[in-house]
């Protein structure tokens, strides 16, 4: 009892007294404007882990929004889905406040704030809300699943490929739900944003809204404390849209260099994939006849690439694929059960976000390196080598232009097709966006 | 004598400690006596290291381990910023940042007794001292110093507290004022109380002025003594 007593953090009758006399004249105790973002830098896998090269490169993250630090790391696991939704998976958020950080974090059961946390990324302590908020979805950003189809003999086999193999999969995040806290202090005119930690001790209430860069409100929670007017909420809400927007700027950009960085180390990688792969498809019928599909896509794309018209390049490749991109698709739209939605109804949108802005200096800058890189490293076999070193690359355009045909020939079928909810969610210009998409392809 | 010339103290002084190190070898010392501070402990007639930091000596006998961290482990004589907790009918229990809450006896004021018990509310920061500092009992504290006078000892009202590591406690209490209080002091007025345990107290005539010197002072920790002084000129230059 007594350790306890000492451990946990208390605030004096001056800071009190000096935080809101401070905020009268506008003062905040870190010295920001009320109006105010703190600092916030974010850092990927291999900066997070500098010498880890093995699975934790992609889905971790690691936030630092002024002094809060928080780690976000996403795994997944392959699971039966539950009866009634055959093609979801599900999505469920841990939390740790680690002793190290602060006396008052004790270890073993996660305490009340830990779960309240964990519950919706959206509520917690110490402003860690926005922080965790933004860890998560720097996280999920990154992260890539494993790709997986239906084998064996009855056709009911799972097999999952290792990223050796075929490259793994991004996540569909439809949209960034960014988490704004304000704090309201008894002065009702007094409202400052993203507190710090004294000044969620002083303060008469929280709100927390969460919002995405088109200014859609996706949640708000207030927990009790203080009664606030309307107007107040709908100023909160303003501001809150203004910062959602910066910070969803951060976090894409933050996302886009981290893959450039990846891009560009990946061609480092190489010879340990190719004697993985060796190893690999020795053994597997299965894995060989992917093989050759995907060299005869990738001898088509790379001279479509030379012509610079990636839309060209884009159709032809999906016409070219023809036959077996459709056995593929079904395969994969069979399967996808822990990937949050499925092939044929987040397919199409997976285009949306960020996908379309990556590849296309990704491939070029990873294709360019391959035909230097390769013919210095082995003169006599180049001709052989070159598909299985081509291969890594492959998946991602492969799967796009499944999704592709997907979105084409699911354009039609949408129309009057059974409506789940995730069409319901979707914002309206995305599909405008689609929708236009498909018409310049055609 | 002249093998034992490795284990002797003057090699470890002002050295970087690890725990385990035994930095002194008691057989050589026959009549004399030393007194031990924070992080060091005796088994039989080695002195041994508990915690990592730099060996310190101070002239006539006295050693201890200096080390910068964010939790304070009570020791005797030190001047403290506490924070009350509780008042019970013999003691005030203070939170001094130490891994027990510490007892301060309602009678350890100038001229304490039964009739004049001070009242201090719950929360109040005051500035004490550290009296007995034993392991396995809480500490005990006194607002007198040695001979018994209050002088700066007692409560602190109003102004702002913080808290630092307890190295950069230390830096600003060092003897030749350290470069930052220097050049701010220059230009702002304030006042200061910084407890040996990593807290400190500031108070000014304006709130702007009390939130300069704190993030100064908290920005400060990592920086060498010119960078302090273009960091304060900087940051001066800017609020003008």
């Amino acid at each position: 009892m007594d350790s306890r007593l000492a451990n946990t953090w208390r605030l004096t009758v001056n800071e009190r007294k000096f935080i809101e006399t401070a905020l009268l004249s506008g003062i905040r105790i870190d010295g920001r404007n009320p109006y105010e973002y703190r600092k916030l830098s974010i850092k990927f896998g291999r900066q997070v882990l500098a010498h880890s090269h093995t699975c934790i490169e992609d889905g971790s993250s690691e936030v630092q929004l002024g002094q809060t630090h928080v780690m976000g790391f996403v795994t997944c696991q392959l699971l039966q889905p539950y009866r009634d939704r055959p093609n979801e998976g599900t999505l469920s958020i841990f939390t740790e406040f680690s002793p190290m950080a602060d006396p008052s974090f004790e270890p073993g059961r996660p305490g009340e704030s830990a779960v309240e946390l964990g519950r919706i990324i959206d509520r917690g302590l110490r402003n860690l809300v926005d922080a965790a908020n933004i860890a998560a979805l720097a996280a999920l950003l990154t992260f890539r699943r494993p790709e997986c189809s239906l084998g064996g003999e009855d056709g009911q086999e799972v097999i999952l490929h290792p990223p050796e193999e075929r490259e793994p999969l991004p996540l569909i995040v439809h949209h960034i739900p960014i988490a704004v806290t304000f704090g309201f202090f008894s002065s009702e005119s007094i409202m400052v944003i993203d507190p710090t930690h004294h000044e969620e001790a002083v303060m008469a209430g929280r709100m927390t809204a969460t919002l995405n860069a088109n200014g859609d409100v996706c949640a708000i929670q207030k927990p009790g404390g203080e009664g606030v007017l309307q107007s107040v909420i709908m100023q909160c809400l303003r501001l809150a849209s203004r910062t959602a927007g910066d910070i969803t700027k951060k976090i894409n950009d933050a996302v886009e260099a981290y893959k450039t960085e990846q891009a560009v180390s990946k061609i480092k990688r190489h010879p340990a994939s190719i004697t993985l792969e060796g190893i690999g498809s020795g053994g597997n019928v299965k894995g060989k006849q992917n093989l050759s599909f995907e060299h005869k896509g990738v001898s088509e794309l790379s001279r479509n690439l030379m012509e610079r018209s990636k839309l060209a390049s884009e159709g032809s490749c999906a016409s070219q694929n023809d036959g077996e991109g459709e056995t593929k698709l079904s395969e994969l739209s069979g399967n996808k059960r822990d990937g949050g939605s499925t092939n044929l109804v987040g397919g199409p949108t997976s285009w949306d976000p960020y996908s379309k802005g990556v590849d296309s200096d990704f491939l070029k800058a990873s294709l360019a390196s391959r035909v230097k890189v390769a013919p210095e490293k082995k003169p006599d076999s180049v001709g052989e080598r070159k598909p299985t070193e081509l291969k890594p690359e492959e998946p991602p355009e492969d799967n796009k232009s499944a999704s592709m045909k997907i979105e084409a020939s699911e354009a039609g079928l949408r129309k009057d097709g059974p409506k789940t909810l995730k069409d319901a969610v979707k914002p309206k210009h995305k599909r405008k966006k689609k929708a236009s998409a498909v018409a310049n392809k055609s | 004598m002249e093998a034992k010339a490795s284990t002797s103290p003057a090699s470890f002084v002002d050295k970087i400690v690890v725990p385990g190190d035994v930095v002194l070898d008691l057989s050589s010392f026959t009549n004399q006596t030393i007194k031990l501070g924070g992080g060091l402990r005796q088994d039989c007639d080695a002195i041994s290291v508990m915690k990592a930091g730099k060996l310190q000596f101070s002239k006539p006998n006295k050693y201890w381990v200096e080390s910068s961290q964010k939790r304070y482990v009570p020791c005797t004589e030190d001047t403290v910023l506490g924070i009350v907790v509780d008042c019970k009918a013999d003691n005030f229990i203070v939170d001094i940042k130490g891994p027990a809450t510490a007892f301060l006896p309602v009678l350890a004021f100038e001229g304490g007794t039964r009739r004049n018990i001070p009242k201090f509310e719950v929360g109040a920061l005051i500035y004490v001292r550290v009296v007995k500092a034993n392991p396995g009992m809480n500490p005990e504290l006194s607002c007198t110093d040695a001979s018994g006078k209050a002088v700066e000892f007692g409560l602190l009202k109003d102004g702002f507290m913080f808290e630092t590591s307890t190295g950069l406690s230390r830096m600003l209490r060092s003897s030749p004022t350290c470069p930052v209080l220097e050049e701010l002091g220059k230009q702002l007025s304030f006042e200061i109380a910084v407890g040996l345990n990593g807290r400190v107290w500031l108070n000014a005539d304006s709130p702007s002025t009390v939130v300069v010197v704190s993030n100064a002072i908290m920005n400060s920790e990592s920086l060498s003594e010119v960078q302090q002084k273009i960091m304060v000129e900087k940051l001066l230059q800017r609020i003008k």
